[in-house]
């Protein structure tokens, strides 16, 4: 009996939390879901989606809603994982009948939404996986407001090191989709503009980076391409502080928010000075008038200043599907479609548009631009591109 | 490179000792198979951080609280959770798993998804032998590892408590028939078990910052540790994880940075086929 009486408990703690991820039902208001990490290694990202979403949802709201009625978000949770993210996609089609699906930043998964939201003829709005071949596959449903490996590498990361004049390159790729393709990507861009490089790839989920760090250290590069993601990035800039290679070389976070994180100084101290990484948000460098009222809204609602831009990549996703679905005047799939391929809106990042030429993956993707951020005495300076630089690349 | 390699696969074979020792004493025990042992090491993580942090308590009175909470809390377990499950392997088995999935949601709801590092006990980096750099804090590890697990030994070598633990899992029965109170020594090996993983918790997380699921990846790792070792063999778990260490780093040094963790699984399985009951398990006969 009292077997029973455990079990009971330990299954009702499951089934509580699996059930505290369930939306209270409103009456009468257009949904839309959102697909990201709230548990896992990247579980940081969906906390900067859940308050991205509050913000946005807010805003719209404010500002007339959706057809007339509230905007509602429904968040499912992928974990990162490509089983988990179809099944969630499905979900929150066939369980909660949203009108489109907005998010993810896990390019595995993403690539696993895709193939759903093709099938079920589902507008799909990715807004921080940066894989190619999400919009590569040219689907009719598939859309991205986010940066793309190939626009993050050609526009800004190889430009940068061309411009910062360094001679000798390391690009160290996690092994996902989004590292493999971005170290692929890098690579050829350093050929073409006569850079020398080494690389190597390490585990998604690896803490101990030292061999690794030994590798790089040996072939005494100037600069440090590092596409890890998470917690993993700050053991790896720890680390590298540790055995010597930096300050020496300059480490680039090729994903940004990481070193973004409020524990970042505390988990790599004083190793994390001269740090370098890319963003596409800092807060003496907004683009548009809706980035500054992003900034205080978030300062409002939660005390402090932004720090992980995924909050701000998730805002304007939903200001776009909002825009796009009421433009269409309906959630009608081909017409919702047909309304995102002539946005023109002016979002936090720049205006919003999306490419519609079939072929590459410019094709439905708007490529926001992105930032070369250094750390100095832990102050952000951005680096590139020049028009925006508030400061120099300190060594 | 094979310095380096060698200096890393001992401290980190180290702390994989030190967490399976834990696990394997559980299943030398109790035979109880505790799928939520890695979710102590990160409670142990997570309590160094808030009593060095929160309560601003010296890092090594924080740890030894840390350790001490976790026992209690692994006794409470036992208590309420586990020993109702005695004589049905299965059935632990489920209730740990579930009870890692909890400990896993709370941690993420009370915690929050970023990694939380309590302080350095020293800082910097050392030149050894004029080869490498190497972080101090990491140094400081692998003796605290060994010490612990030298204390661990020396009390099941030297205590009474330790020659209980010793009886109960050569022959519990007969243990039993000698007046030695099975249940009680249950309970404290189980929170003894707990211990130990927070042991190296709290040795490692300010070297690797404490997440909700980062305690996945040490169960596993513990479990082949195990495996490798011999079910219920305290060397065994030693030996183990210093294998364990030492391939994952020449392995990366020499073969390939991008499979670390799968060199663990192919010695696991090669060592399983010429002995199918670990380096040091006993045979079945």
């Amino acid at each position: 009996m009292k077997k029973r009486w455990v079990f009971a408990v330990l299954m009702a703690a499951v089934v509580g939390i699996a059930l505290g991820s369930v939306p209270v039902q409103a009456a009468d208001t257009v949904k839309i879901g959102v697909v990201g990490p709230r548990t896992g290694g990247a579980a940081a990202t969906g906390k900067a989606f859940e308050e991205g979403i509050q913000l946005a949802t807010t805003y719209v709201n404010a500002n007339g809603g959706v057809l007339g009625k509230d905007l509602e978000v429904v968040f499912e949770d992928t974990a990162g994982a490509p089983d988990k993210a179809a099944s969630g996609f499905e979900r929150l089609v066939t369980r909660d009948g949203v009108a489109m699906v907005l998010g993810e930043s896990h390019s595995s998964a993403a690539l696993a939404e895709i193939e759903v939201a093709n099938r079920l003829k589902v507008p799909f709005v990715v807004v921080e996986a940066w894989a190619d071949p999400i919009t590569a596959k040219n689907y009719r449903y598939v859309f991205r407001a986010g940066p793309s490996n190939s626009g993050v590498v050609n526009d800004t990361i190889a430009k940068w090191v061309v411009h910062e004049g360094f001679k000798k390159a390391y690009i160290v790729a996690e092994n996902t989709d989004w590292g493999l393709g971005i170290a692929e990507l890098s690579k050829a861009a350093l050929k073409s503009a006569g850079v020398p490089y080494e690389s190597l790839v390490t585990e998604r989920k690896s803490q101990d980076h030292y061999t690794e760090l030994a590798k790089i250290k040996a072939f005494d590069p100037d600069v440090v391409l590092a596409f890890v993601y998470g917690t993993g990035l700050h053991y790896f800039v720890a680390q590298a502080g540790e055995i010597g290679l930096t300050p020496k070389a300059v480490v680039l976070d090729g994903a940004g928010p990481p070193s973004l994180w409020p524990d970042f100084w505390t988990n790599v101290g004083d190793y994390g000075n001269l740090e370098c990484f890319v963003s596409s948000m800092h807060e003496k460098v907004e683009l548009t008038p809706l980035a500054t009222a992003f900034r205080e809204a978030y300062v409002e609602a939660f005390g402090h200043a932004p720090t992980d831009y995924k909050s701000r990549s998730i805002y304007d996703a939903i200001l776009i599907a909002a825009d796009a679905i009421n433009r269409a005047g309906t959630t009608d799939a081909e017409k919702v479609v047909d309304a995102l391929e002539s946005t023109e809106l002016l979002v936090t990042r720049g205006t919003a548009r999306f490419g519609t030429e079939k072929g590459g993956p410019e094709y439905h993707h708007w490529m926001p631009p992105m930032l070369v951020i250094q750390w100095q005495d832990k102050e952000q300076v951005v680096l590139y591109p020049p028009e925006a630089a508030t400061g120099k690349l300190k060594r | 490179m094979l310095a380096l390699s060698i200096t890393n696969g001992l401290v980190i074979g180290i702390i994989y000792a030190l967490t399976a020792l834990g696990v394997s004493l559980v299943v030398g025990i109790m035979n109880v198979i505790n799928f939520a042992h890695g979710e102590f090491y990160i409670l142990a993580g997570y309590f160094s951080f808030l009593f060095a942090h929160t309560l601003g308590l010296d890092p090594m009175v924080a740890m030894v609280l840390s350790v001490g909470a976790v026992f209690v809390f692994g006794v409470v377990v036992e208590y309420t959770l586990i020993r109702p499950t005695y004589g049905d392997e299965l059935y632990s088995l489920i209730l740990t798993f579930i009870l890692s999935i909890v400990l896993q949601s709370a941690y993420l709801l009370i915690f929050g998804p970023y990694p939380n590092k309590p302080p350095n006990w020293v800082k910097g980096a050392t030149d050894l032998f004029g080869l490498f750099m190497y972080g101090n804090q990491r140094l400081a590890a692998l003796f605290a590892g060994i010490a612990v697990i030298a204390l661990f030994f020396a009390m099941l070598k030297l205590t009474w408590f330790g020659r209980m633990i010793r009886a109960a899992s050569q022959d519990r029965e007969m243990a039993e028939l000698n007046g030695i109170n099975t249940r009680r020594l249950n309970m404290l090996s189980f929170g003894l078990g707990c211990a130990l993983a927070a042991a190296a918790g709290v040795i490692l997380s300010p070297v690797f910052p404490v997440t909700p699921t980062a305690g996945v990846p040490v169960a596993l790792t513990a479990f082949v540790c195990v495996v490798l070792g011999g079910m219920g063999s305290m060397w065994g778990c030693v030996v183990g994880g210093l294998i364990l260490g030492l391939v994952e780093n020449l392995g990366a040094a020499y073969v390939s940075t991008g499979y670390k963790h799968v060199f663990m699984f192919v010695i696991l399985i090669l060592v399983l086929l010429v002995r199918p009951s670990g380096l040091f398990g006993r045979s079945e006969t």
